[in-house]
């Protein structure tokens, strides 16, 4: 099997909490926690429009396939689900 | 069995298959051959521009009545009508939109330059640095990935037998006419029609004709689907960049820059130095499209001939065969330039005048 997502569940910091952005909200997540999932957490769901309808979209399939939860992070479009909370970390939506 | 068509054509695409379905419709019983799957050539992998502002003058005729043919087929190959804008950013770019899209309107384009105000009221999303512009309303754009499936139906509607996956290996002749060798019993036909695009040249060397077909390389890349960001069709003076954005949201962006490779190697391959600026060009113009990503990258080939104009007629030195291709802007103009081929090996006189591959291939290049 391949992982899409490598497999660092050991490196979750679950004792320390950091903060990071999210459309400029101070949210706090662990540090090397999946962002998607710390999103999740956070109450924020609700992550990008979809192009066509404008309809709202989040996670889905947690493997860096659907692209649903994409998100900017220093300007670049990337899967949130592929990308770890670091402290200060600062995620745009594509709401 | 034994087979025997009036003609075997080599190469189902575009170009082949509207020959086919006009000297069907003409009385004659003809079998289509491709190496690979119908339409999955050129005439499947380009970027679907129809834009009459980067046509030849002296194919605008050809390419006007093109357009006439894809909106007739319509929604089966994802025919749109939208408008094009060419853009110009500098003043040597300027002029050149001036010179060039005169000279296609004089061809009977219907193109008008337009103000930068305009540009900018019909497409808010552009750069504001657009220096000239000029604007087509014929223009638009077909699904170039839907050619295969909408060829393959008319064939079958119109009962002409088409082979795929059969590569014709050699060619000899007999009494009838000419036996096409393939993995298979050999097929038989009086008459051939090469239209092998890039392929053509040694398509062309069974026979023992050498045709000066040399083939670019064109790159096309799309985008993930964006929210609607422009309605039209946009190019590039220079004619380097071609882009328009599809129903779903994704962004085609084209322009002739070259990749790698040979059709004799199999498909081509994109390079970094070519894409690049390719993209680069095609966000300056469009700024926002710095925010979407690119899903995918081809190239496909496009072939040509030294004077850059069409092979559609007789095969020099042997009877009863002939040639289409190497059509710049083939993908416009070969509907229609397909079924005056047609036309011409059935006997009737073409509506307008085709191009002799046993021309001077040097002395014509203007």
């Amino acid at each position: 099997m391949i992982r899409l997502v490598p497999d660092h569940s050991a490196r979750i910091q679950r004792s320390e909490k950091v903060p990071f952005t999210f459309d400029g909200v101070a949210l706090m997540g662990c540090a090397d926690e999946n962002l998607a999932a710390a999103l999740m957490q956070a109450g924020v769901l609700h992550l990008r429009n979809a192009p066509g309808d404008g309809a709202p979209r989040g996670a889905f399939c947690m493997m860096g396939l659907c692209q649903e939860c994409v998100v900017f992070v220093d300007g670049q479009s990337v899967e949130s689900c592929r990308l770890t909370v670091s402290p200060g970390l600062a995620v745009k939506s594509r709401r | 069995m034994s087979e025997n068509h009036d003609i075997a054509i080599i190469g189902g695409g575009i170009m082949g298959c509207a020959a086919a379905l006009r000297l069907a419709s003409g009385g004659m019983a003809p079998i289509v051959l491709d190496r690979g799957d119908l339409g999955q050539g050129a005439s499947g992998v380009n970027a679907g521009t129809l834009s009459l502002q980067i046509k030849r003058v002296r194919l605008m005729p050809y390419a006007l009545k093109g357009h006439e043919e894809w909106a007739r087929m319509g929604d089966a190959v994802g025919f749109r009508r939208t408008g094009g804008y060419t853009l110009a950013f500098t003043e040597r770019e300027a002029e050149l939109l001036t010179e060039r899209q005169t000279l296609k309107a004089e061809a009977g384009a219907p193109i008008e330059f337009v103000t930068n105000n305009q540009v900018l009221s019909a497409e808010p999303n552009l750069t504001r640095r657009v220096l000239a512009a000029s604007y087509c309303h014929e223009d638009g754009y077909a699904n170039s990935s839907l050619t295969g499936q909408y060829y393959r139906g008319r064939l079958r509607e119109a009962s002409v037998p088409y082979r795929e996956r059969c590569a014709v290996t050699s060619i000899t002749r007999d009494t009838q006419g000419f036996v096409l060798h393939t993995g298979g019993p050999p097929i038989k036909a009086r008459r051939i029609l090469l239209a092998a695009g890039a392929w053509l040249k040694p398509v062309a060397a069974m026979l023992g004709v050498d045709l000066p077909v040399n083939a670019r390389i064109n790159t096309v890349s799309v985008t993930e689907r964006m929210p609607p960001l422009f309605a039209t069709v946009i190019g590039h003076a220079t004619g380097l960049l071609t882009m328009k954005q599809k129903g779903n949201g994704t962004i085609l962006i084209g322009g002739g820059w070259q990749g790698r490779g040979t059709p004799q190697e199999g498909r081509g391959e994109v390079i970094a130095d070519s894409l690049i600026p390719n993209l680069s060009l095609a966000q300056f113009a469009l700024p926002k499209l710095g925010q979407a990503r690119v899903l995918r990258s081809w190239t496909g080939f496009e072939a040509n001939v030294p004077d850059f104009y069409p092979l559609a007629g007789e095969l020099p030195g042997v009877p009863d065969a002939f040639v289409l291709g190497c059509v710049r802007g083939g993908y416009t103009i070969g509907p229609y330039i397909g079924r005056l081929m047609g036309d011409f090996i059935l006997g009737h006189s073409p509506e307008m005048p085709l191009f002799n591959p046993g021309r001077d291939f040097e002395k014509d290049a203007t």
